[in-house]
């Protein structure tokens, strides 16, 4: 079927291009106007917005750790509601279901996991299939786990050995890419300790931080895996962590790196309360490192739940739980925290986060490298987007919020006098382009013939939070998905990995490995195809030769 | 095959609450029980979900701090074993988190020591000293003096042998470096489980502490999971109402067929080497749907239907204590034919969805 959106206007940044014309759409991808042949379908969409579906790279949606959030805390969907949030006030809310559905009404057709524990990984793709419409990929946690951090330790010829176990974790998980969650904070924290620097060394293994994260940038390079390691750096959340940023950028030696949802590094320590905007000093940084791309992780007011394999930091976040109920999971590997919390206005060090997130779109200097995110759940919902969008596109708006802010947080802020408004074709950028660009996923992201056909198309409204809410029309894969905010036809995407290849000796080694120290077979964690009843659920990415 | 599923479609299609119990099946029965039982504004719960439900209820109220099997047999230091369940649940247990090979790294420098609390010690692992807590005091009793000894709190009992011996495990535990409480949330009540949970949390102030949940038989925290991806909740929920509502004593399976709130049955118990106890008196009193694995005693007017046995007849995934998570589990059995639980309440779904549409 040949379907024809009509004269709207059309923003692809990854083709430098914002005009009004003409989209068509056949087999799930989108095709040069065919000649000689009428559209079966037309949509008249002349003044409009028309844009690829959007790319999340790094929502916690699935998974064994938000499954254990979901446990913790089931009234989360029915404060959000209460909060005014456009989701019904039922637990469900909260589950696979419901999530595809909220995230196709706001135009997102591809969203990835950033933290799949290796051994669990079963569970997080059993999750992934059970949401409707998206696509997806998720990324596979190392770098706390005890086979890697052995091999560091010894620190011999068998420098290869990284790169298998690398490779085969990929592989054996289905992932799209590596995640690292505070590179050796986790495993210190097994040992006692309550703080973890770049240079300080992992008890019993005597490697640091930073050489964790260089060794594993090194293998997913050697391995050619498009998106390079998704970097959760150390120090989250403290006040002049904004040094460890820099010296984690600094430290990467011009390999490539995504450091996440980076606004919770944006932390200077001056003032009278000792916390104060790192992000002018981030962002300059940011900008001259060329081979760094992050997403921002941006915090919004109101009732959420924080879930993380920095277990370390979320020990200490325990203190400041609300409402006051925790979960510390000392698992394999990371393990995991998981804290309620809830963000106030009213707060000066959340007004601070708040106003640094924005800073951070607003001070960049190269939007392709910094991308879209609320660390969903983490800094808010991800159902909150549209207000985010709102903000950057609006300084009406983002004055608006600003004046409600505490006066010491305003007096301390330099948001105030950013007069930035990110335009369409930015946000664009920030959502869709970069995003695909930085996952390796190249049918994505764009518009020209050839991509798949995931198309939102949106009223422009002055409003944004109230355009980006509820798209008027969204394709999938071709399909008519979502009309006037409301889904109409419930469709089951794809999940997204690749398979580097590796020395087949690795599989014998970690058989050991698990056998010795688990009791435990890796072939129960593999991932296959039969995780999902639909045949062709799994579409292998190139790594580059 | 067809007119079975056809009555078993005509049954549940026609009740007012079906509830669906058993639930020993993997992850992917589970999920098909949830959707028929969304679709029929009908009830989920599990044979094994006494403790389950337990410690759903006291996560929900106050948190956890659980730990890996993997964490606790390779870096625990002092292992606690409360109640008897554990250990009658899997008789390796101690050996399981005694090793006697290698282990990862673990901190501190204690000898490894066992903590037995409410039950006799019996067979232990050579080389681990061990220290019985025990005598005709109650468990939950006992479990709130070592809160005590632990907290250095207002502590005193008659039995002043008995009072060393816990004062001295207080102690124990505040100078470990790794202490790990191992119960079955089935044997204890809810208090003794926030007892126990206030004590890890005190003792994780100045040290490492948690606790090992013995999972449920018939793959209990598989089933509970994917209940809790799925509507958000845990088993013992409702879809009467549109939306989901979980209440461990309402949304029982014994509860609701005794007071007739439920209308009908369906009845899953489809795992290899593990049997759920069915309700009462077989399956009479209330109309059933019974797919089972093994031969069943049923009522005239039950819809009673063989599936294959979850990890023999089928690959199936299933919790997997090792690993603290869901992970797969190979067939033992090759080729065979029998339907797996997924499959047949699909079929009854569709066929319900047919009735509906006509």
């Amino acid at each position: 079927m040949l379907v024809k959106l009509e004269g709207g206007r059309i923003i692809d940044p990854a083709h430098n291009r914002d005009a009004v014309g003409d989209l068509y759409l056949q087999d799930g991808r989108i095709v040069e106007k065919p000649e000689g042949r009428e559209p079966d379908e037309v949509h008249d969409v002349s003044g409009k917005i028309v844009m690829a579906g959007a790319i999340d790279v790094h929502s916690h949606i699935a998974g064994s750790n938000v499954t254990l959030g979901r446990q913790l805390m089931p009234e989360l969907p029915l404060l959000a509601a209460a909060e005014g949030q456009p989701i019904l006030p039922s637990p469900a809310a909260w589950g696979s279901y419901a999530t595809g559905l909220r995230y196709a009404q706001m135009g997102y057709t591809t969203v990835i996991e950033p933290a799949m524990i290796p051994t669990h990984a079963i569970q997080a793709q059993t999750e992934l299939a059970s949401i409707p419409i998206i696509d997806v990929a998720g990324l596979v946690v190392l770098g706390n786990d005890d086979y890697t951090l052995n091999l560091l330790r010894k620190g011999d010829a068998k420098s290869d050995e990284l790169k298998d176990y690398v490779a085969w974790t990929l592989a054996h998980s289905k992932a799209i890419g590596l995640k690292v969650i505070n590179a050796g904070g986790s495993e210190a924290f097994k040992f006692n300790a309550r703080t973890f620097d770049l240079d300080e060394q992992v008890p019993a293994y005597g490697v640091t931080s930073r050489g964790i994260v260089e060794a594993m940038q090194k293998a997913v390079a050697d391995l050619r895996v498009p998106h390079p390691p998704h970097v959760h750096i150390n120090n989250l959340g403290i006040a002049g962590n904004v040094d460890t940023a820099v010296a984690t950028l600094k430290a990467t030696q011009g390999l490539p790196i995504h450091m996440a949802h980076i606004q919770f590094y944006g932390y200077g320590k001056e003032g009278d309360k000792g916390f104060s905007s790192g992000a002018p000093r981030l962002m300059e940084a940011i900008n001259k490192h060329k081979n760094a791309t992050v997403d921002v992780g941006q915090v919004l007011f109101g009732q959420t739940i924080t879930i993380s394999g920095d277990i370390l930091r979320q020990f200490d976040g325990r203190r400041a739980a609300n409402p006051k109920k925790w979960i510390i999971n000392q698992g394999d590997g990371n393990g995991t925290g998981l804290v309620p919390y809830k963000y106030k206005k009213k707060s000066f060090v959340n007004a601070l986060q708040w106003a640094i997130g924005l800073e951070i779109f607003l001070l960049a200097g190269d939007l392709w490298r910094v991308l879209f995110s609320t660390d969903h759940p983490n800094g808010a919902l991800f159902t909150r987007y549209p207000e985010i969008f709102h903000l950057l596109m609006d300084k009406n708006e983002r004055s608006r919020w600003f004046d409600s802010l505490p006066e010491a947080t305003r007096q301390v802020s330099t948001l105030g006098s950013i007069s930035r408004e990110l335009t369409l074709s930015e946000l664009a950028i920030i959502t869709r382009a970069a995003p695909a660009k930085l996952l390796g996923l190249t049918d994505r992201g764009h518009l020209a013939p050839g991509a798949i056909a995931d198309v939102a198309v949106y009223t422009n409204r002055r409003d944004k939070t109230k355009m980006f809410s509820a798209a008027d029309l969204v394709f999938k894969s071709g399909k008519l998905v979502v009309r006037k905010g409301d889904v109409v036809d419930v469709t089951w995407g794809r999940c997204y990995h690749v398979d580097p290849g590796f020395d087949s000796q690795i599989k014998r080694r970690v058989k050991a490995f698990y056998d010795t120290y688990y009791g435990a077979d890796p072939s129960w964690f593999g991932v296959t195809e039969a995780v999902s009843d639909r045949p062709d659920r799994f579409a292998t990415i190139r790594c580059a030769s | 095959m067809d007119s079975t599923l056809q009555r078993a479609a005509e049954l549940l299609s026609q009740a007012r609450l079906p509830v669906f119990g058993g639930l020993f099946t993997d992850v992917k029965g589970a999920a098909a029980a949830l959707s028929l039982a969304r679709k029929l504004g009908g009830v989920v719960d599990h044979a094994a979900s006494e403790g389950t439900s337990r410690a759903a209820r006291v996560m929900r109220e106050t948190g956890a701090t659980p730990a890996s099997f993997g964490e606790v047999r390779n870096r625990a230091d002092t292992i606690v074993v409360i109640g008897s369940m554990p250990r009658t649940r899997d008789p390796k247990l101690l050996d399981k988190l005694f090793p006697t090979g290698a282990t990862l790294p673990r901190p501190g420098d204690n000898k490894r020591e066992l903590i037995v609390v409410g039950s006799k010690k019996g067979k232990t692992p050579s080389g681990v000293r061990v220290t019985e807590i025990g005598g005709k005091n109650a468990l939950p009793e006992l479990v709130a003096l070592l809160a005590a000894a632990v907290r250095e709190g207002p502590f005193d009992i008659r039995d002043s042998a008995l009072a060393k011996k816990i004062l001295s495990a207080g102690e124990r535990l505040r100078n470990s470096a790794f202490a790990v409480f191992v119960y079955d949330p089935a044997e204890l009540d809810e208090p003794v489980l926030h007892t126990v949970l206030e004590a890890v949390r005190h003792l994780v102030k100045t040290t490492r502490a948690a606790t090992l949940s013995l999972s449920a038989p018939g793959n209990g925290e598989g089933v509970n999971l994917c209940s809790t991806w799925t509507c958000g909740l845990p088993v013992r929920t409702s879809f009467a109402g549109g939306v989901p509502e979980n209440n461990m004593w309402a949304y029982e399976t014994r509860r609701l067929l005794k007071s007739n709130e439920a209308d009908a049955l369906v009845w899953i118990d489809a795992l290899d080497g593990e049997e759920a106890t069915p309700p009462a008196r077989s399956f009479r009193g209330v109309p059933a749907v019974v797919l089972s694995s093994r031969p069943v005693q049923a009522g005239r007017d039950d819809v009673v239907i063989e599936v294959g046995a979850a990890a023999a007849d089928h690959d199936a995934a299933v919790f997997l204590p090792q690993i603290a998570g869901i992970g797969m589990v190979k067939a033992t059995a090759a080729n065979s034919k029998k339907p797996t639980v997924a499959e047949v309440l699909s079929r009854i779904e569709a066929l319900i969805d047919a009735k509906g549409a006509a």
